[in-house]
Order: C-alpha cells, then structure tokens, then sequence
C-alpha cells in the first residue's frame, strides 16, 4: 500500500510539475499584462556580464514568473488566500473592509530636494508661488491601518514638507481640509489618488487664495463616466473583492467653455487634444482619463478674457483637479516634471506668469527627486 | 534561483530529474554534477568560481595529506593547517561584517548562499582525513560533487565526505523514491512558503514598533514569531534539499527532529539542527576534551562548542551569547535536575527559554536583545495592548498551525494510533495533499516567483 500511494505521489506531481513546465513553454506570450496594466519581462539576453553575477537568471526568473501558465488566476488567488491566513497586507497593499490603503507608507522619506527647487522658483521669478501637497488615500484613511504601519503619518510628511519651504511661498493645507470630509467620497477605494469630488473640495480653498470666488457645487452637473476603475492598489494586490470605482467628470455648462487644448511632447512635437481622454476608458489604467497623454507640457486655452494667465507644475495627481480652473483663467500652462527630458524653462518662460501653483501628491514628494535636479 | 522559486519547482527540478534519468546508470553522476555546476553558476559565475576554487583546493590538499600519512610523514598537519585556515578566511570573508578596506570587492557585492554550509563540510573532510576517518578522495568528480550538490547547496543537510559517498554510490532511484522525495519537498516547501513566509511578516510587524512601545504580550508573540520562522525556514530548507535528493535516489538525514516540543533543553538541543550541531561535536568539543581531565574545563569546553555554533549562525555576539546559553542551561540541568521533572513543567520551561534565547539571535545588538527581553518582562509595564489583539487576531490560525506542525504530535499519532483506519485513510490521501500542498505553495509564490526570505545568510 505504502508502495503505491509513493508511486502515485510521484506520478501527481511530476504531472504537475511538467504540465506547468511545458505550458509555460509553449503557451504564446502576451508582450504586456491587461490586468496588472504593465509590461511583462522579456527574455534576457546571454552575455557574460550578466552571467558572472546572476542577473541572467534573475531576468529568467522574472521573465518565467511572468509568463507562468495561468499567472493572472494563480494570483488573485494568492490574494485572497493571503488575506485569509495572515495579516490583510497583499504586496504592499493593506485590505481593509472598506478601501485598499498602501501599507508601506511609513517607509517614505520626504525629499527635500523638491522644497529647495520650489524655494528657488520663488526666488527667481517675481510671481506669486503656491504650493499645495495633496495625500493619498493613506493619509486621510489612515485609521484604518494597524498602528505599526503607521508610524511616519502623512501629515507628518505633509508638515515637514511645508517646514522646508520658504516663507513667501503661500501653503495650502488640503490635508485638513479632505480630512474633514473623509466621509464622503473624495478618494478611490481602490488607488491612491482623490476623486474628482476631492479635488473640488480642495479647489473651493486654493481658489480663493489664487483670487476668485469658487463655482458652487450646484452649478456642476456630474456624470458617471464609469462605474468599472480599479486603480493602482487593485493592480497591485489583485484583491477581486475590493469594489470598483466611479469616475466622475464636473461639467458647467453656462461657465467658461475651452477652446483649445494642447499637448507638446517631449520631442516638441504639439498634439490636439482635449482634458478628458475617452480612448483611455478602454484600456486598464482609465485614470488616466484625465489628461493622461502622458505630455509633459499642456496649454490650454478659454473662453474668458480677463487675460490672466496660470502656471500649474504638477504630477498626474492633479490632472483631475486642473478642469475646476479653467473657470477662471483664459490659459492655463500645465507642466508636468515626470514626463520631461531637461528643465522646465525650455518648455516656457517662467517669468511671464503672475502666478504659479505647484500640486504634487505627497507620495511623489517622498521620492529621489531625480526629474527636479535642473535648475529653473 | 533558490528551491521556493517557480523557476526551480517549474522549471529546473523537473528538467533535471528527466536528464537524470534519461542518463545510464555510469553517467548519472557526471550529470548530477553538470547540473549542480549549472545550478550554482545561475547564482552567477563568480559563484561557481568561489565554490570551484574552494573545491580543487581542499581536494588538493586533502590528495596531499592522504599521500604524507601513507608515507608515515610527521608534517602531515600542515596541509591540514593550510586547508583550515583558507576555509576558516573563505567564511569569514563573506560572513563577517567587515569594514569596507578589508573586505575584497569579490565579497562584497554579492554573498554565496550556502558557503557557510560548504567550509564546514570541506573543514570536516579534512579533519577527517587527518585523522585516518576517512580516505582521501582521489577522483575528483565525486569530491566537486560533495561540494556541489545542488540538493543540498542551500541550506541542506550538513553530511560528512563518507556518509556521503556512501549514499551516492548506494543510489536506487525508482518512482516510489520519487514519491517519498516529493513528499518530503513539499513539505518542506510548506513550511517555507506557507508558515515561514507569514510568520515573519508578523515578526517583521513587532519589530516596526519601537521597543519601548511593545506590550509585555506582544514582545513574546515576536520573539515567538521568530523561532518558529527560524525553525520552519532551516527545516524548510533541510526537508527540500533532503526530498529533491530522494528523487534522485540519494538518501540523505534529516535535520531537525521536532525540537520544539521537548522536555528539557538537552532534548532540544539534541534535536535541532543535528547534523550542524553533530559536527560541532565531532570536530570541536570530542579533540579538544581528550586535551584535559578536569571536569570543569572540560565543561568550559562543551560551552565553547556551542558559543562556536552560536556564533556561526548568526556571525556576531548575540549568536555567541545563544550558543553560551544553550549550552549553559545544558550543563546546568545536568547539575540541578536531577530528579524526573513532570513532562508537561519541562514543556513549557523548555518551549519559554527557548524563545528568551531566541532573542538573541534575532536581535541586531546584544545590548537591544537585552532590552527586548525586560520588556518581556513587563518592562513597559503593560501587559496586553491593541497591537497584542491585533497580533492575535490576524495571526491565530497561523501560529497555531504552526505550532502544532512543529511539534511531533502529529507523527506521534501516524505511529502509535490503535486504529490502523485512520493510518490507512490518510496514506491513500498522501498523494492527494501532496499535490494540493505543492498548488497552493505556488499560489503563493505566483505574484513575485519566488520566496526568497532566508533570515539568515547561512
């Protein structure tokens, strides 16, 4: 008995192991991965370089990781199973009953060398500069975490931020202000980033400091554009059970109408665009709905003639905030850090702007700093 | 590419076990020994340079001793001095923390797992062969096949040269070793990727909360997290590299006996980790103890032997002070007890000293060692707080799986139930739970491919 019950051990799960081995082999490979939103690795090449201290494997690893037979079922059940048997933190994600939170928030350091940069924008331009350091889900939602990962809180970071900037610099505190409305529904469940209703409520403050009277919510009509967005969290814990979300677009008919709306590109080239992307609603990553051509330049252009112009430097975390503006602005120049190549002056003349508002989300802030080593 | 890799489970323990067998018998094991060179050239080929070098040169010296004893040579001891000190200098270039001008650049960048394995086992050899225990190997394919057994390159069963030329050349591959083997690998890979991996999740969640913020509960649920994450690791380990063996039909020792159920620290101690502490024993404690009569140095002596593999866990004074006091509440409990103890009492003394010990090792300075155990102590003065419920809550189910998995009871009840149903049931089922148990390890290496937290670098 004994004997046979080995040989059948053996003959299950050498199936296995070859049933696998050889799909694995043989399946065709997809170039990127829908559900993760990312590309896969590819083979790695043979040289001696990457031999002589294992690198080639470890691209071999990835690269049979990546394609294993199945990936996409075996690993939303890893998530699941995850959450069952340990802690509720799934590659870096923690799952809570009502939102995923990233759990590795504590981890961050703030860079100073973003402060310095905007210190020295206000320095050398006469314009008046604003800043405004948005959190993510975490910060606001943070309650929700255990308190060992919690030990470095966003608004600390937020806080040790605006320590490092200068005075002239005026700070807006969307830290508190979407604090106080964390019962509503101001950030994604399943991303880091705000909602578009976030980001109004933010907008209705840093308006009024810019100089205007902020539009009334009831002026806006709203539109569901998808109930279906499973942002970054969702992608990178692939926890199935975590609701999706809504994107929603703020419109105002009676308002100021756009007129134009461009996108440069790194190489210089300028593109017709619009604020909104639709065709991005039909690929996994539909934040990027908003203004995600990923240009590192936008210029867009109103209806209003009060010929005041604004600089708004910025990550993708405000894209969604920039369509509340356009109410009050007859061009709007949008520049993006992440996606530039050389500094910020080839792409406009920083002079010319009255003022300039600077949105970062504040996990962004965290990191090296490396796009924002050029001098302006 | 460690055993808990999609890559290896998928990928090259499947296509190795096919050219091994596809291979006639003579040829099996130059195959064994081109797949091991493979295995440990993906770590990278100065990997397999360091390994290789070690080898011919240990192979060398040990030609050399073999032919100065046959000549009845008084100088045999210094090829034997050179040897130790070039496999004592191998470990301690990778191991110690050295600062950055006196370690070579080689050493720096990356670490050979499993070299600290390797100079043990070379070092045995040698001393082996010194002392006429064993002959020196003359063909050399079987000694570099010693060194680099991909079996047991990473974190497998220490062996010694003899034993393990006995077992290669006595090999019997067939399908039901096949069988026994995956068992054993699966359940190795469990305890690797199932207890192991969560467990130190929870050790990694005590240890982001400052010291002195720990409630006297939540410090012992750490440091029990540590233990059994040490324990589950290097048994994972020994149990994969012991099983992927027995598919090729070498049948090699296990490693750990069930240590953390046991009744006394001796018992502990004889069951954790044996075929390292064995050679700590043999080549260590026994040569120096014929040195001296007296009993008290003598005891001095075993105490050092474990100081010595203390230090060589861990490379630093916390393993020391481990080793120091194992082996002092060893020599201890010979003294004092000397009546019979209730099992139950012995139980749980052994099972609480061993997670204070245990601390050391996991500590990164002695002196924060010693910290964290007062506040074992109730050296916050808080007994519980919402991090212990927090602790408990998500990690029950783990912990105490894993406790009882790391005890014998299971075993215990496989051997000595009267009822020889349940026996039969859960033998047919074997193959079954095997096969799931692999699945669900996969599923759980399947985001990143791999589970390559080691807690050591052994």
């Amino acid at each position: 008995m004994k004997k046979k019950t080995n040989a059948l051990t053996a003959v299950f799960s050498l199936t296995v192991m070859f049933v696998f081995l050889l799909t694995t082999i043989f399946m065709p490979k997809k170039k990127t991965s829908e559900n993760e939103n990312r590309p896969l690795a590819e083979l790695p090449e043979l040289s001696s370089d990457n031999l002589s201290e294992g690198e080639y494997t470890h691209g071999l690893s990835r690269y049979f990781t990546d394609h294993f037979a199945g990936r996409d079922v075996w690993i939303s059940a890893q998530a699941l199973a995850e959450q069952q048997i340990c802690e509720s933190i799934v590659n870096g994600v923690y799952i809570s009953d009502s939102r995923l939170l990233d759990a590795g928030v504590s981890q961050r350091q703030v860079s100073m060398t973003y402060a310095d940069y905007i210190n020295r924008y206000a320095e050398e331009n006469s314009g008046a500069v604003y800043m405004a350091a948005i959190p993510t889900s975490v910060g606001v939602y943070g309650d929700l975490l255990p308190e060992h990962l919690l030990s470095n809180s966003e608004r600390d970071q937020i806080s040790r931020f605006y320590d490092g900037l200068a005075g002239s610099i005026r700070k807006i505190d969307a830290y508190n202000i979407l604090k106080m409305l964390s019962d509503n529904y101001i950030y994604y469940r399943s991303d880091n980033k705000w909602t578009s209703y976030g980001a109004y409520c933010v907008y209705r403050t840093v308006i009024q400091k810019l100089g205007f009277q902020p539009t009334s919510y009831d002026k806006y009509t709203i539109s569901h554009i998808t109930d279906a967005f499973r942002g970054e969290l969702y992608i990178k814990s692939q926890y199935m059970r975590s609701k999706p979300d809504i994107i929603d677009v703020y419109s105002y008919p009676e308002g100021t109408e756009i007129l134009s709306c461009t996108g440069t590109d790194s190489s210089g080239n300028i593109h017709e665009c619009s604020i909104y992307n639709s065709s991005a609603l039909e690929t996994p990553d539909m934040y990027r709905f908003y203004m995600g051509y990923g240009y590192p330049e936008y210029n867009i252009k109103t209806s209003l003639n009060n010929d005041r112009r604004l600089l708004v430097i910025c990550d993708d975390t405000a894209y969604c905030f920039i369509p509340f503006l356009t109410q009050h602005y007859s061009e709007i120049e949008v520049l993006s850090p992440e996606y530039m190549e050389g500094g910020i002056e080839s792409y406009t003349d920083t002079d010319e702007y009255e003022q300039t508002l600077f949105i970062f989300g504040i996990d962004t802030l965290c990191e090296n700093g490396e796009e924002f080593n050029s001098t302006p | 590419m460690i055993y808990s890799s999609l890559l290896f489970i998928y990928g090259f323990f499947p296509l190795s076990l096919l050219i091994y067998f596809l291979l006639p018998k003579g040829m099996q094991r130059t195959g064994l020994l081109l797949m091991s060179m493979v295995f440990c050239g993906a770590f990278g080929t100065k990997y397999l340079l360091t390994f290789f070098g070690c080898t011919v040169i240990n192979y060398t010296l040990g030609r050399i001793m073999g032919q100065m004893r046959k000549n009845g040579s008084r100088f045999t001891w210094i090829p034997l001095v050179a040897g130790l000190s070039a496999d004592m200098l191998m470990l301690f270039v990778f191991r110690a923390r050295l600062p950055g001008i006196l370690k070579p650049s080689f050493a720096e960048s990356s670490f050979p797992l499993g070299v600290s394995f390797l100079s043990l086992s070379v070092m045995g050899y040698l001393m082996d062969v010194y002392r006429g225990k064993c002959n020196a190997e003359r063909n050399i394919v079987s000694f570099c096949l010693y060194t680099m057994y991909f079996p047991r390159l990473i974190m497998g069963p220490l062996l010694r040269y003899d034993i393990f030329r006995k077992a290669v050349r006595s090999r019997d591959p067939s399908l039901e070793e096949i069988g026994v083997g995956m068992s054993l690998f699966v359940k190795g890979l469990a305890k690797k990727v199932l207890a192991a991996d969560n467990l130190f999740m929870m050790y990694n969640a005590v240890r982001s909360v400052e010291i002195s913020k720990l409630s006297a509960l939540s410090a012992w649920l750490g440091a029990l997290a540590y233990v059994l994450c040490l324990y589950f690791t290097l048994s994972g380990f020994a149990d994969m590299g012991t099983g992927i063996s027995y598919c090729f039909g070498i049948k090699l020792v296990q490693s750990f006996n069930y240590p953390m159920l046991s009744s006394r620290i001796k018992f502990f101690a004889s069951k954790w980790h044996m075929q390292l502490i064995c050679w700590f024993r043999r080549y260590i404690s026994r040569p120096l103890k014929t040195l001296t009569e007296k009993p008290w140095l003598r005891d001095l002596i075993f105490v050092f032997s474990w100081c010595m593999a203390g230090f060589w866990y861990k490379f630093d004074l916390g393993g020391l002070i481990w080793g120091a006091m194992i082996g002092g509440a060893m020599l201890l409990e010979s003294k004092i007890i000397k009546k019979k103890i209730l099992k139950a009492t012995g139980m749980i003394y052994t099972f609480l000293l061993v997670q204070i010990f245990g601390v050391f090792l996991a500590g990164d300075s002695a002196a924060g060692s010693l910290h964290y155990i007062i506040v074992m102590f109730g050296g916050t003065r808080q007994l519980a707080d919402s991090f212990t419920i927090y602790l408990l809550r998500s990690y029950l189910v783990i912990l105490l799986v894993s406790v009882y998995a790391s005890t014998d009871l299971f075993r215990n009840m496989m051997m000595r139930t009267g009822g020889a149903v349940i026996r039969k049931v859960i033998t047919a089922a074997t193959p079954f739970i095997v096969t799931a148990v692999l699945l669900i390890c996969t599923v759980f290496m399947s985001y990143s491919g791999s589970s390559e937290m080691i807690l050591m670098q052994l």
